[in-house]
């Protein structure tokens, strides 16, 4: 943890708040005709926001610890996808209502295009990238395979990580649990029964998710 | 989504001051409808104050009332023992809103301060006095479906989408809040506003306020109690209306006490207290149900596309109050 | 013993999906997923008002936010070489790739119609610096509503052409027989905007490797008709355009059209000459990439007191957008499926300042399936008679249209295998007759026809030096599965394990085939990967020599391969080619090729339709069986069982087959119960903007749908015997729930979406 970032009014704030100060000249500047000042200003602010617009960030995605500089509009879902190159986590709506960017937080479930990846300093990610053991595949992995508890494949990734977390919330004891407690994963192809047999295929194999 | 600066406070007055100090700063905590709003230009916050390090999350089984901190999340409150067991009517709400993924992040606090969801508040190209105040009500004659029937004004006609508001307003709870000025308790029927001339102000909170907490009295609801959702599909979905029922029955089946509360038809979660009233001292039966439904239903007007809502509400309630009086 | 055991059949087998294992670890790469040197980002701006012009547009504050390399708007985008004229050929039947040009001209034709794109650095930056163009617009009066509009429908342009086009008014027997039928009724039906919301947004990777080459990795339904409209946008050689589509996050028809965002991803890519990643949000799936058209319906039906049918006059107006004319085949089914000797139908069109339409899975047909088949059930009520009996007395033997046979119908079977299923004896006439508390249950039934469409399609296949197969397919594949079917049949014609098969697609340089859509990929691509299969067994044969001359190509056999141990000294054994009828012939695979001097052995064959057509009547057929309960003081409906049994020709996987009919049910109880895209005709916007408005089913509204195929094999639309599935999955899955509906509660509900306001 950064202790810049915990308190207001640090160094950082106020290197943002006179960053800000100055971007707005520069915007004042640049209306005045000329497109050497437009050109200019525009490459400074550039590589001011750069600089100022960035923060710190220590994750661990699947083990793997990375420290990152990045902004603070980023969401946990598009660091994944854009700059950590795991694409495996998908943006289905962006807005939290498909369930297609669900990775685990510490072991929660959550939905990654709903928060700031700031939010997350110091935390454990789980991907789908990061369920199965090398080559071994996750025994829900296997069992959507079987099932074919999928289509398309989209929102796969989402479902799968979501159906390990049900399991392990103990909450697929019967299909109706199930289905209730995975609806927050949308598979607009329809899959649904066969995600629903994988599922209980792997809770009644009492493997170890 | 503008650039916004980012702090990370750890002490609570240090969170209260960066907010109360800048308009433009705003708290965020699980951020499940702040950061949607941002991506869509609905909020633009120049400053986010993340106080998920403050130590807010715990849920405290004192004698007489269960104090939920702030901070705890939708998953734990639902699934926590002491809640199902002295508040199970919070705990079914809680389990009826939103998403598994989505209550392991929405926090207790943010639940209460979510904003509407009318379509005309998320797009910042409609008319809305709720997101910019002088433009105009585009839902009033609008597409108007999800729409209050209760305390709307001409200026707004939007309704609170929170479940687990109607379980706490039927309950009697009490939102503890630190602000610049100190700590106050609100009784949570004063939390949230009606619109009157001025639907931007969602509650009654000052500017920097934090809830810090909110309070639960112990009462007699831990049986015959249900929350009953009507909804366009079966799961994750905001409700068309719902209803918040609690009963205490003697031996006789004669109701003791009654809560009854609404979702889906105020701009806040709506106590029903004449209809408590028209309950207490009655046999619970269908029939009691049928009138205290009617009385719940006085002073209900529709707009053009929710009607059905004046059917819809007492039927919801008849509903729920059967679920409750044979809940085991 | 050299002989490896006889590899089992394929064709039928439930085999697992051969690109699984990608689709499960995240592997699986949709086209935003690919990684470029110096890739950027684009956003698009979108029009806030209907219809108008665009006076003004002031993109300085975006140009200057940072990391913006480009604003593109239609005073400064680079005009394509030959951008196609506005609006479709009118001399086309359907729909043509047709794309809205954007940034052409001033004009806005439809809400949120692109009106410029950003180009940044990264995705945030693009999106905040989209934020910051300002528009400025001369309004004027829009028309987004189809009833207020439905006193100017007209006739589509193709038909008014030419007589003979198949959406010119049809008629047989008398006209509008029905209204003087001993039992009658008139209905009308609406069905509202449904939006196809595959979970993939719509995306696109654009990048010129050069001036004059472009390459799109883009959510596209089929390759090669992408690449054909883009190549002509620039006036390329079809080779110098590639289109990728390995993997389709789903489309259900929406990537069967090229559309505004792709031609702006191209037009960006040049303008900062660097790869560009364009994906549209939730918001924008709603309004540019077409959607289910908002369809009203009428429908008059007269019968004998008996229950024999003697006249039908159905009746649609169809929405359009007002530069492209889409048609579908919304009365196909009426003219059709039952016989009655008189049959009047008529297709309209109504156009509105929305974007176009585009073909929604099941597309026109099951529209009018809600029609015909709710009003099947209504006339059995009217008649007393069970809805199913109904229908058998007014079953076709042969096509009452065409006055043809049918290649094969099996509906009768299917009939009995899904009333058995959903125990329809349990069922009872009158409605509410069953409850369980205050759950009223009820019983419907549905059926749907498709077209067994098929169209011409290569497959390359090639035999590698290691035993192996590769094939090679320009065809789709949006979740059916069809390379898992092709290794299937490739397996069987060439008698060689499936593991040992690659079958690849998505990409427009290999061998051509059909968009993925109409229900026709297996019954185009499946007889070309049959084919090419033995052209390669038969090229083998050939160059083996002598002892081969007299085989036929189902006689080859391959034996080995290099994944077979034996105890010779390197411990595999070269893949050899033998004879079925001859054992102790054989021929080692090397030594072909070293004869030969070749590097491997290919053929590259295409497959297409004959005469079949002319002959027969082809089509596949479905019948859905549906149970809810419905509450009767909410209004809120459950499916609580849905069994759909097709008559779909051979299957060639039942796995993948039955899920794409589970699929296609989940797709009908949304139809049903809940898909309503709600435009605010004052500002001529959707007011349902994401899945919080707009709903699709859930885990919790999905019963397990239990799926029959008869599985007989059409001896004529294919060599396989398939007739398609895609289609007939969802066709008749509502009008089966509202039927239900009907059955608990009494109330016939004939606007979908049967929300509970509708039922309370």
């Amino acid at each position: 943890m950064n202790p810049e970032h915990d308190t207001p009014g640090s160094a950082h704030d106020e290197a943002r708040r006179s960053f800000l100060k100055q971007s707005s000249l520069l915007t004042a500047m640049a209306l005045v005709p000329g497109p050497l000042v437009q050109a200019a200003s525009a490459e400074l602010d550039e590589k001011v926001a750069a600089v100022f617009e960035k923060i710190p960030l220590k994750l661990e995605v699947n083990g793997i610890k990375h420290k990152l500089s990045v902004e603070p509009r980023t969401t946990l879902l598009d660091l994944l996808r854009e700059n950590l190159n795991l694409t495996g986590t998908k943006k289905g709506c962006d807005y939290g209502q498909c369930g297609a960017c669900t990775v685990h937080v510490d072991g929660q479930r959550v939905n990654s295009c709903l928060s700031f990846a700031v939010m997350h300093e110091g935390k454990k990610i789980t991907t789908i990238e990061g369920l199965a053991d090398g080559d071994k595949l996750h025994p829900m992995q296997e069992a959507f395979i079987k099932h074919d508890g999928f289509q398309c494949g989209y929102c796969t990734p989402g479902q799968i990580m979501s159906a390990v977390a049900c399991i392990r919330e103990g909450k697929a004891d019967s299909e109706g649990e199930i289905r209730e407690y995975m609806s927050g994963n949308i598979c607009r192809c329809g899959a649904y029964s066969n995600i629903v047999a994988a599922i209980q295929e792997v809770k009644g194999g009492g493997q170890k998710v | 989504m503008n650039q916004f600066q980012y702090v990370r406070p750890t002490k609570q007055q240090a969170a209260i001051e960066a907010v109360a100090k800048d308009a433009t700063a705003t708290f965020i905590a699980g951020g499940t409808n702040l950061v949607d709003l941002m991506k869509r230009g609905v909020m633009t916050p120049q400053k986010l104050v993340d106080i998920n390090r403050l130590p807010l999350t715990r849920i405290d089984a004192d004698p007489g009332k269960l104090r939920i901190g702030a901070l705890a999340l939708n998953s734990t409150v639902a699934d926590d023992k002491q809640v199902r067991a002295r508040q199970p009517l919070l705990a079914l709400a809680l389990n009826a809103g939103a998403s598994a993924q989505l209550r392991n992040m929405a926090t207790v606090g943010g639940n209460m301060l979510q904003r509407t969801r009318c379509s005309y508040f998320y797009d910042t190209t409609m008319p809305c006095n709720k997101r910019e105040p002088g433009t105009g009500c585009g839902a009033l004659e609008g597409i108007n479906r999800m729409h209050a029937i209760f305390g709307f004004s001409d200026k707004c006609i939007a309704v609170h989408p929170s479940d687990m508001s109607v379980a706490l307003v039927a309950l009697d709870a009490t939102v503890q809040v630190s602000g610049p000025k100190g700590n106050r308790s609100i009784p949570f029927a004063e939390l949230h506003r009606l619109p009157g001339d001025m639907p931007q102000k969602d509650t009654t909170l000052e500017p920097g306020e934090l809830i810090t907490a909110v309070d639960v009295p112990d009462g007699p609801f831990t049986k015959h109690v249900h929350y009953q959702k009507v909804r366009e599909r079966a799961s994750y979905a905001f409700a068309l209306l719902s209803v918040a029922a609690a009963l205490d029955l003697d031996s006789n089946n004669i109701i003791k006490a009654a809560r009854l509360a609404m979702g889906g038809v105020a701009h806040k979660p709506w106590r029903l207290t004449a209809a408590e009233q028209a309950l207490v001292g009655k046999p619970a039966t269908e029939e009691t149900f049928r009138q205290a439904a009617t009385v719940a239903m006085q002073g209900a007007k529709a707009f053009k596309h929710n009607a059905y809502k004046l059917q819809l509400g007492p039927n919801t309630i008849i509903q729920a109050l059967k679920t409750a009086a044979s809940a085991a | 013993m050299n002989e490896q055991p006889k590899p089992k059949k394929q064709i039928g087998a439930p085999m697992n999906r051969v690109d699984a294992r990608q689709k499960v670890t995240g592997a699986a790469t949709y086209s935003a997923e690919y990684q470029l040197p110096n890739m950027t980002y684009a956003v698009l701006v979108g029009s806030t008002v209907t219809k108008g012009r665009l006076t003004g547009i002031d993109t300085k504050a975006a140009e200057r936010a940072p990391g913006v390399l480009a604003v593109i708007t239609h005073l400064n985008a680079p005009k394509p070489p030959s951008p196609k004229p506005e609006g479709k050929d009118p001399s086309q039947p359907q729909t043509q790739g047709n794309p809205l040009q954007v940034f052409n001209d001033d004009k806005i034709r439809f809400n949120d119609q692109p009106i410029a794109v950003v180009v940044a650095d990264s995705w945030e930056r693009a999106r905040y610096a989209a934020g910051l163009v300002q528009a400025q617009y001369a309004k004027e009066a829009h028309q987004t509503n189809l009833e207020a509009n439905a006193d100017k429908a007209f006739l589509p342009t193709a038909a008014k052409k030419n007589p003979k086009h198949p959406m010119n008014d049809y008629q047989r027997g008398q006209v509008d027989a029905y209204k003087t039928g001993a039992v009658k009724l008139e209905s009308e039906y609406v069905i509202p905007t449904e939006v196809h919301h595959p979970m993939e947004l719509q995306a696109i990777t654009a990048h010129w490797e050069a001036p004059d080459r472009l390459t799109l990795y883009d959510k596209t339904q089929g390759t090669l008709a992408t690449r054909r409209d883009f190549a002509k946008q620039w006036n390329l050689p079809e080779e110098n355009v590639k289109v990728i589509a390995t993997y389709v996050g789903g489309a259900f028809g929406n990537a069967l059209h090229s559309w505004p965002h792709e031609s702006a991803a191209i037009l960006a890519a040049k303008v900062v000459n660097r790869p560009v990643k364009l994906m549209l949000t939730r918001e924008q799936m709603f309004t540019m990439v077409g959607y289910r058209p908002y369809t009203w319906q009428k429908l008059g039906m007269s019968a004998t007191p008996d229950g024999k049918i003697t006249g039908i006059t159905h009746e649609s107006i169809g929405q359009t957008s007002t530069y492209e004319e889409f048609t579908e085949a919304t009365l196909a089914q009426t003219r059709m499926m039952y016989q009655s000797p008189n049959v009047t139908t008529r297709y309209r069109l109504a156009a509105l300042d929305i974007g176009s339409p585009i073909w929604m899975r099941g597309p026109g047909e099951a529209t009018g399936a809600f029609a015909l088949e709710s009003a099947m059930d209504e006339m059995a009520y009217l008649l007393n008679l069970d809805p199913l009996e109904f229908r058998l007395r007014n079953y076709t033997d042969e096509d009452p249209e065409k006055n043809k046979p049918w290649s094969t119908k099996f509906l009768k079977e299917c009939y009995k295998l899904g009333a058995d299923r959903i125990g329809w004896s349990k069922r009872q006439l009158k409605p509410g007759s069953l409850r369980d508390g205050d759950w009223l249950i009820g019983y419907g039934m549905g059926v749907g026809t498709f077209g067994a469409h098929r169209g011409a399609a290569t497959v390359g296949a090639q035999l590698l030096p290691n035993g192996t197969v590769l094939l090679q397919c320009a065809t789709t594949d949006i979740g059916p599965g069809t390379g898992t079917a092709m290794t299937q049949i490739a397996a069987d014609t060439l008698g060689i394990s499936p593991d040992k098969i690659k079958f690849e697609l998505g990409n427009s340089s290999f061998p051509k085939a059909v968009t993925q859509g109409g229900s026709s990929t297996v019954n185009s691509v499946g007889p070309a990967t049959q084919e090419a299969c033995l052209a390669l067994k038969d090229k083998l044969r050939t160059l083996a020599g002598a002892a081969f001359s007299t085989a036929k190509a189902e006689d080859i056999t391959f034996e080995g391969g290099q994944t077979v141990m034996r105890n010779d000294a390197n411990g595999k054994l070269p893949l050899q080619i033998g004879l079925r009828n001859n054992p102790s012939v054989k021929v080692s695979y090397s030594d072909i090729l070293r004869q030969n001097g070749q590097q491997n052995v290919s053929a590259t064959v295409e497959a297409k339709p004959g005469g079949e057509g002319q002959k027969y009547s082809m089509y596949s057929f479905s019948v859905h069986f549906a149970e809810v309960r419905v509450h009767q003081l909410t209004g809120e409906v459950r499916v609580s069982k849905l069994v759909s049994c097709a008559d779909a020709g051979t299957i060639v996987n039942e796995k993948t087959a039955g899920n794409q009919m589970k699929g296609g049910a989940v797709g009908g109880i949304g139809m049903a119960l809940m898909e309503h895209a709600r435009i605010d005709d004052r500002f001529g916007r959707y007011v349902t903007k994401d899945f919080a408005d707009y709903h699709v089913p859930v885990h919790a509204d999905s019963p397990a749908v239990e799926v029959a195929f008869v599985n007989q094999p059409d001896p004529h639309v294919n060599a396989l015997g398939t007739k398609g599935i895609g289609e007939i999955a969802i066709i008749g899955v509502a009008p089966a729930i509202a039927n239900a509906v009907f059955n608990a509660t009494g109330k016939r509900i004939r606007e979908l979406p049967i929300t509970p306001d509708k039922l309370i």
